[in-house]
């Protein structure tokens, strides 16, 4: 008998907080089928139900809502900053865990303490920098600036690698093969978790920055935004009023992808979050 | 019709030089009776259609600037413009109108979205990136002059810029003596919205007595108090100044004899929780959910209020309100939306998004965003005719002009005064003796610029 | 010292190189390539000599104008003469300050590390003159590029992410620190006007408040509270995520793995979404307060005193005090579900031959937790959690988010210098750059943001590096 109890409060409890949790959620899936365009205040559900805002951001592109144009923008940002970030942080990661040369401890807290500056302050030396070289406005430049500061962002990587056999790599060297080939045919298949935590992480950049993305893609022109400029915009003061639940819908269709990649990979992400020390 | 814009140009000054800072002002004097030459066109083409196929015919030609400058192009004029969000539709059609106008010019006219009331944010971060043709709303003015973002208007050639347009919006283009922008639309400032169901028009004559009648009928008066912009009203209707400087800072009399009686005058009106103070988008939701019955706002708000109150929809200036004993009427900010050609846009094109923006803001052109989004318009024939006379909202906005002053402040402004009427909403939790609070206020105000 | 001692070597190895090197490594001062060339490694002498070609051609047509310049920031200042009847416009040839100084620093970079190549260049001659008088074997170009992938493939992995990090954050942190010493604001914008150089001036007035300048004021308060709200958001995510990582995989729960990917729903919605959505939830007249006042809880409150009696809502994001707790609160609904997963790989891992022994000798499962878990847990997630706390301390989204156009301050002094009571330091330094142009100031705080931040994890990860503990596993 306690043991039910003990069961059933343990599960109340555990429903409670889940429900903590989805509330806002549940409002944002709700708000996208309402059809009243603001912001609904006096009712959690809305009075009237449609599907226009998705007919919105799919069929009726306007000179606000360029869903489809921002979703294949992010996507194509989105991906190859995700290879070019993971292969940085792999690539940076392997020479602090396993090369040794002179002035290694150096460079690394030195990288160490270069990720402590905020990055929101730099950004306007960033953008010149881009702008410089002509890459304002473009979709090269904003991967670009995702990914080429990413090698900073090694540590956890190199953790892991640190906890991969050093027997396994001298092995190898016996037989002769050169540290590339170490590199690339050893520690790479052994470093999986990782590459997808930083895949993951990498690739989720684009979609959630607006700040950066919205001062380096300053022309005005919403076929060149991603979603995060384009979904933030439709709350500018002017807008809010008539595209609140439109951009409630495209949180919601922003969401699919993620969750997905994000239900696939739990188990990775998690192996890959604890980083090596899972081992110690 | 261009050559009599021509020839007042040439009395009035041989060579313009502009500086940017230090810009004098051309054409002022041109006839005033071109504009009100042209019949008030349906279509907002057809003025310039006739100019621009008389100009090749020319024999003098070589005289008439804009038929030198299309004789002087030879390669694509490329311009960007932007325009807000709301307004792309008609802008893309003004657009292909002005290409239409000049058939042996080849234009590259790239139309982007930036709200006029954040205009600012955006060209003040790289001026050289902005649009080359931008709407912005007139209280940017000061700033975008100083960092050198406007070109001065120092001639016009489609249409008389100064002549054509209201007093007050050609004032608010203008900084130190200089035309820098085009006034587009007269619409900009503030006033009060009510439902007439709730108000009779004795209520709406002064603020102490819409809040009873709002009182009695369970509904609420809502003004966005804490924001710098509005608390204005109340202290320049009092008789107190605020006024800009050369140097980009504010002279503020906020802290006069007195004043600690507006600031108690406010706090009294708040504490009756009948006037409540909403951002606009709050606003907008409870207008539309009824709780609301009567606000401060302007022309943006006039759809989402006729919507909620049909018939009952009606406008007005402002009320007065009651500073110790003596009734005082509100103030405002007048506002209006100017056009504003970027002086980083490539030499040869520069004409070209004069001319533009000229086009942009003509009286068809002015006439055509009145229809077709009730937009008042600044240009004075545009805004005689009948639609725009019946019009409630701008005809509050009309004779809220009486008391409206055009926006001339410094950016220190705006962050102590929305402190202040925070402070003065929340009805003094501190309980800071009132003249400190507004000494502390108007030294925020006042700060030195550095 | 032993610093000291290194740098000093590094100059008496260039020394020796140059005193007692041959012609040719001498030929090397000036043209690079000449010591390789005469060692047979033509491919390497004639890259060097390309090289420094390339150098020279970037000094003469980049760097110099630029440096030229760099002790003024520019003195002519942007012109324009509009000519109504051609309508065309000229613009004189003006000075933009911010581009000097940009390139500036940049040429400043390429001119050291063409310094420390040329150093290096110069030893290297030197190196194979010795290998050739000793009769040592030279490598030929070929066996050069496959020490690249061997011995020298730290040169190879390091090149391409350096030159990013370079880019991307070296030398935009370098023009900002610049910057902290110039007058580059609202008055002095290129590229139309020019600013210079001041001096310490910002830094002075940064920690001076006078009755108009309150931004020593500000920088306090706000300091404080960032401190503050870095180590509450920091540790009510973790402690919360081992709690509800502990609460899930206990043995009594069913369906763990439902549980989890329920609580993940609430991170695959972008961070920028739900923040926004939440700020419109708890608005002051958004849905909660509708609902709070429709079950009475407002009144509630009112009679508590936990909101001012003249209020018809709650001021969930417009008091202060209720904006603070909210925002942790709502970072903890942010933060729990991410360190829930890690809490989670931590746990499943956690040695359980300890936690049989303790339990044997009656210990109960508070005493396991405290005693065993978290002690485990911090042990391993130590580094993170550091990590974590300076990623708070810039944490930029939560609050900018949150409060940006909702919240208004109601301390005056604080209003003067455009600062509010949640505004974390990067939150107060981007308005400043944003709305106001004060980049001076901006870049004051953040170098100031910088040092507190650098010294923090210096303190901690040094520790790291030196216990090493990198090789134990290996």
């Amino acid at each position: 008998m306690k043991k039910t109890v003990g069961f059933v409060t343990r599960h109340l409890f555990l429903a409670f907080l889940v429900v903590v949790w989805l509330i806002p959620i549940l409002w944002l899936v709700v708000t996208s089928f309402s059809g009243y365009r603001g912001i609904n205040t006096a009712h959690f559900f809305p009075e009237t139900w449609s599907l226009d805002n998705y007919k919105a951001l799919f069929l009726e592109p306007d000179s606000v809502v360029q869903y489809v144009v921002w979703f294949r923008n992010t996507l194509v940002i989105a991906i190859f900053t995700c290879i070019i970030s993971t292969i940085f942080v792999l690539m940076v990661s392997y020479t602090m865990s396993c090369l040794r040369f002179k002035g290694r401890k150096g460079l690394m807290s030195f990288g160490i303490i270069l990720n402590m500056f905020p990055g929101v302050l730099s950004m306007i030396a960033v953008y010149f920098v881009m702008k410089s070289i002509g890459l304002t406005n473009s979709h090269l430049g904003m991967i670009i600036v995702y990914s080429a500061g990413s090698g900073l962002g090694y540590l956890i990587t190199k953790g892991f690698m640190d906890t991969i056999s050093v027997s396994l790599r001298e092995a190898a060297r016996l037989e002769g093969a050169s540290e590339a080939k170490i590199f690339l045919r050893i520690i790479i298949p052994l470093s999986k978790p990782m590459i997808v935590y930083t895949v993951i992480n990498s690739f989720l950049v684009p979609w959630g920055d607006f700040v950066l993305a919205k001062l380096m893609l300053n022309s005005g022109i919403a076929t060149d935004w991603t979603i995060a400029i384009g979904l933030f915009n439709m709350l500018g003061k002017s807008l809010i009023n008539k595209y609140f639940s439109i951009f409630c819908a495209g949180g919601v269709i922003v969401s699919i992808p993620i969750s997905i990649l994000f239900v696939l990979m739990q188990k990775f992400y998690v192996e890959g979050v604890t980083g090596g020390s899972v081992k110690g | 019709m261009k050559k009599k814009v021509l020839a007042a140009l040439l009395t009035t000054a041989m060579v313009a030089t502009t500086l940017v800072g230090c810009g004098s002002s051309e054409a002022e004097t041109p006839a005033a009776e071109e504009t009100t030459e042209e019949a008030p066109a349906e279509e907002a083409a057809p003025a310039d259609d006739a100019a621009a196929e008389e100009a090749p015919a020319d024999d003098a030609a070589a005289a008439d600037p804009v038929a030198n400058l299309i004789a002087a192009t030879t390669d694509t004029v490329t311009l960007t413009v932007w325009a807000s969000e709301e307004d792309q539709d008609l802008t893309t059609t003004l657009i292909e109108n002005f290409k239409a106008a000049y058939p042996d010019v080849t234009f590259e006219i790239t139309l982007g979205s930036e709200s006029e009331s954040t205009a600012k944010d955006t060209i003040l971060t790289d001026v050289e990136a902005a649009a080359n043709v931008y709407a912005f709303a007139d209280d940017q003015i000061n700033e975008l002059v100083t960092a050198g973002a406007l070109q001065p208007v120092s001639a016009s050639y489609t249409y008389d810029v100064a002549a054509a347009n209201a007093v007050g919006a050609v004032e608010a283009a203008t900084v130190d003596g200089t035309l820098y922008a085009y006034p587009m639309t007269a619409d900009n400032g503030y006033f009060m919205f009510y439902d007439a169901s709730v108000f009779t028009e004795d209520d709406v004559k002064s603020l102490e007595s819409m809040l009873t009648a709002a009182e009695a009928a369970g509904k609420k008066v809502a003004m966005d108090i804490s924001n710098g912009w509005y608390i204005y009203s109340f202290f320049q209707g009092a008789g107190y100044e605020l006024t800009l400087n050369d140097d980009g800072s504010n002279t503020c009399t906020w802290n006069g004899e007195g004043a600690t009686d507006v600031a108690q005058a406010i706090m009294d009106l708040c504490a009756t929780g009948t006037l409540v103070d909403m951002n606009d988008e709050e606003m907008a939701t409870a207008i539309a959910e009824g709780t609301v019955a009567a606000c401060v706002n302007g022309t943006w708000r006039a759809e989402t209020a006729q919507e909620a109150w049909g018939e009952n929809y009606a406008a007005t200036k402002l009320p007065t309100f009651n500073v110790a004993g003596k009734d005082c009427q509100m103030s405002s900010y007048s506002g209006y939306k100017l056009v504003g050609v970027n002086p980083y846009t490539d030499s040869k094109y520069i004409g070209w998004a004069m001319l533009l923006a000229e086009y942009l803001t003509n009286e068809e052109s002015q006439a055509a965003r009145f229809e077709a989004r009730g937009l008042g318009p600044a240009n004075t024939a545009a805004a005689s005719s009948d639609a725009v006379q019946a019009n409630p909202a701008i005809a509050a906005l009309a004779e809220q002009a009486a008391y409206a002053t055009p926006q001339r402040v410094g950016g220190n402004f705006w962050t102590p005064a929305e402190t202040l009427g925070q402070i003065l909403v929340d009805g003094n939790q501190d309980g800071t003796e009132l003249q400190t609070m507004l000494d502390t206020t108007v030294e925020g105000i006042t700060a030195p610029i550095e | 010292m032993n610093k000291l001692k290194s740098i000093g070597n590094y100059f008496k190895d260039f020394g020796t190189a140059i005193v007692k090197g041959d012609i040719w490594v001498k030929l090397s001062l000036f043209i690079m390539g000449a010591g390789y060339i005469a060692r047979k490694q033509v491919i390497n002498g004639l890259i060097m000599i390309a090289l420094q070609a390339v150098f020279a051609v970037m000094c003469v047509f980049y760097a110099a104008p630029n440096l030229a310049k760099f002790g003024t920031l520019g003195t002519v200042q942007f012109e324009q003469v509009f000519d109504p009847l051609t309508l065309i416009s000229t613009v004189n040839d003006y000075d933009n300050s911010f581009l000097i100084l940009l390139n500036s620093i940049i040429s400043l970079f390429i001119i050291v590390a063409f310094i420390l190549v040329y150093i290096a260049n110069v030893k290297t001659v030197y190196r194979l003159q010795r290998n050739k008088e000793e009769g040592l074997h030279i490598n030929t170009f070929r066996e050069d590029i496959k020490a690249l992938f061997n011995e020298k493939f730290h040169i190879t992995l390091l090149t391409l992410p350096c030159i990013g990090v370079v880019l991307m954050n070296i030398i935009p942190i370098l023009v900002l620190v610049a910057i902290a010493f110039t007058n580059y604001d609202q008055q002095h914008m290129p590229p139309s006007a020019l600013f210079t150089w001041v001096g310490f001036k910002n830094f002075k007035s940064l920690f001076t408040t006078s009755v108009t300048v309150t931004f020593g004021y500000s920088f306090g308060k706000v300091l404080v509270w960032t401190l503050e709200w870095a180590f509450l958001a920091t540790f009510t995510t973790f402690i919360g995520g081992i709690l509800m990582a502990q609460f899930i995989n206990n043995k009594n729960t069913k369906w763990p793995k439902m549980w989890r990917t329920l609580f993940m729903v609430a991170i695959a919605v972008p961070q920028f979404v739900t923040l926004l959505l939440v700020r419109n939830f708890f608005a002051d007249s958004g849905i909660v307060n509708t609902i709070c006042a429709n079950i009475g809880l407002t009144d509630f409150l009112k009679d508590v005193g936990l909101v001012s009696e003249h209020l018809t809502y709650i001021p969930f994001l417009t008091n202060p005090s209720w904006a603070k707790v909210m925002i942790v609160i709502i970072n903890i609904w942010v933060g729990i579900p991410y360190q829930m997963l890690v809490a989670t790989g931590v746990l499943m891992n956690i040695p359980t031959d300890q936690i049989e022994s303790a339990r044997i000798d009656g210990a109960n499962r508070l005493q396991i937790f405290v005693k065993i878990t978290m002690p485990y847990v911090l042990f391993i997630t130590g580094p993170s959690l550091i990590t974590d706390f300076v990623k708070n301390i810039n944490n930029f989204n939560v609050i900018y988010l949150l409060t940006q156009d909702v919240y208004v301050t109601q301390d005056q002094l604080l209003a003067n210098s455009h600062a509010k009571e949640i505004d974390l330091l990067v939150t107060w330094l981007f308005r400043l750059t944003n709305e106001y142009y004060n980049y001076k100031m901006a870049s004051v705080i953040g170098i100031l943001v910088f040092i507190i931040c650098a010294a923090f994890t210096l303190v901690t990860f040094t520790q790291m590096i030196k216990g090493n503990r990198e090789e134990d596993f290996q």
